[in-house]
């Protein structure tokens, strides 16, 4: 796996976010963060990015709207979602969606960091074989 | 049966007889045999609608405690779903914050000083708590979630087998015995596999605290006639006190000590064996040991199950 994953988060919770992003960042990872749904989407039409932490519950937009708006702006993104609400009935729901992984908070970054690893691999895996 | 309505059919029954002697003493002596005929058709009977009013009364009081209890657990499941995802969003902060201020610290580190080492230190606590909290939490979740039982035929001797066999491997350094008294032509039973595994350990697991060291844990199976199945579980621990009894599947009731127990694996455990239509039981004296039955209808299926 060659290159470094650029990253976004999203979460409504600012203290979440920031300290996510620089704790990835000094991982060697390629950090974006934005507070909302909206936020992302119009942050997604800006620049390309591989992996996408995304918060369930937020204002305005929930993750699972949010998902379903990312992979129609590009199917080929891999989405974390990265909640403290988990349900059963939301999980089956987000694999429907097409996102890639799902943590529970509080997860350490150490597990975050392998998802992204993962998610990131399985992206350029799929793109190797579409070329 | 209460004492009244135990004496109801002999008062009936005597004052027909004591009619009937009235009569035969007064010369009508057919009377005085239809009389007691009659006295010991209605003391029968009487006694027999009584027996059936008192089991009716009996099974009213059962299924009204087993709906306090379900709507008990239902309205705590509510509030513990609600305070575990509350709880974990700011676990999450903190987790990351603490995560963070090791970073820097390393940094610092390398310049080297005795307090940052301690500030390592209770950094590394802290993430240490924030990872007990996540477990409660995760425990709460667990507690509210209503997962719907996927019923399956199940050899329930192979699936206890199994899962002591995981027991005892943890249990020999405390040297706790574990002994099985499976019944062989044990019925299979239409349950949930991955529920009633959770079942058993936890009575397994609490059987092993309830000891601590030096013990022995009987597991048994038993078939009975009005088709159901009993899985026993009983140790030779500490025994529960009798005014603990009527709480010890309330959800987070534990007489565990701090940080030990949620209060929370029993009352799961309640919950579970009512969605898959059966029910737990528990008798325990004191010093001597506790016994936890859980009765599992098998559902009419047919099969055996080879142990």
């Amino acid at each position: 796996m060659s290159g470094k994953p650029r990253v976004l988060i999203v979460d409504d919770e600012e203290r979440f976010r920031t300290t996510m992003a620089k704790l990835l960042t000094v991982n060697g990872l390629e950090v974006a963060a934005v507070g909302s749904g909206k936020a992302a989407l119009e942050e997604l039409k800006a620049k390309p990015y591989d992996v996408i932490t995304l918060d369930i519950r937020m204002p305005e937009m929930s993750g699972l709207e949010a998902l379903a708006e990312i992979k129609k702006i590009n199917p080929g993104i891999e989405v974390i979602i990265l909640t403290g609400h988990a349900s059963v009935d939301t999980a089956v729901e987000i694999m429907k969606l097409g996102g890639y992984e799902y943590l529970l908070k509080p997860t350490s970054t150490e597990d975050l960091m392998n998802k992204i690893d993962a998610a990131y691999e399985r992206k350029m895996t799929r793109e190797q074989k579409g070329r | 049966m209460g004492f009244r309505q135990r004496i109801i059919p002999y008062i009936a029954s005597i004052l027909i007889a004591l009619s009937a002697v009235i009569l035969a003493f007064t010369g009508s002596l057919g009377f005085a045999v239809v009389g007691i005929f009659l006295a010991i058709v209605i003391f029968m009977t009487t006694r027999k609608l009584l027996q059936k009013l008192a089991a009716a009364n009996e099974q009213k009081c059962f299924l009204d405690e087993k709906l306090i209890q379900s709507q008990k657990l239902a309205s705590i499941g509510e509030l513990s779903a609600g305070i575990g995802h509350e709880i974990n969003n700011p676990l999450a902060i903190i987790s990351q914050e603490t995560e963070w201020m090791q970073h820097l610290l390393k940094r610092i580190g390398e310049r080297d000083s005795k307090e940052v080492a301690e500030l390592q230190d209770s950094l590394k606590e802290v993430l240490h708590q924030v990872d007990r909290c996540r477990e409660i939490t995760q425990n709460l979740l667990d507690f509210a979630r209503r997962k719907e039982p996927v019923f399956q035929e199940v050899n329930v001797n192979k699936l206890i087998d199994d899962l002591s066999r995981l027991v005892e491997k943890e249990n020999i350094r405390y040297h706790i015995e574990i002994r099985k008294d499976f019944q062989q032509d044990l019925p299979l039973v239409h349950t949930d596999p991955p529920s009633l595994r959770q079942v058993v350990l936890n009575l397994l697991t609490n059987a092993t605290h309830a000891i601590q060291k030096d013990g022995k844990i009987r597991i048994a199976t038993k078939g009975s006639e009005n088709g159901s199945v009993d899985i026993i579980v009983e140790d030779t621990g500490c025994g529960i006190p009798k005014d603990h009894l009527t709480k010890i599947f309330d959800p987070f009731f534990t007489t565990k000590p701090e940080g030990k127990g949620t209060g929370l694996g029993l009352s799961i455990c309640h919950g579970i064996v009512d969605k898959l239509g059966g029910r737990i039981s528990v008798s325990s004296e004191v010093g001597k040991g506790s016994t936890f039955v859980v009765t599992l209808p098998v559902n009419q299926k047919k099969g055996t199950s080879q142990s």
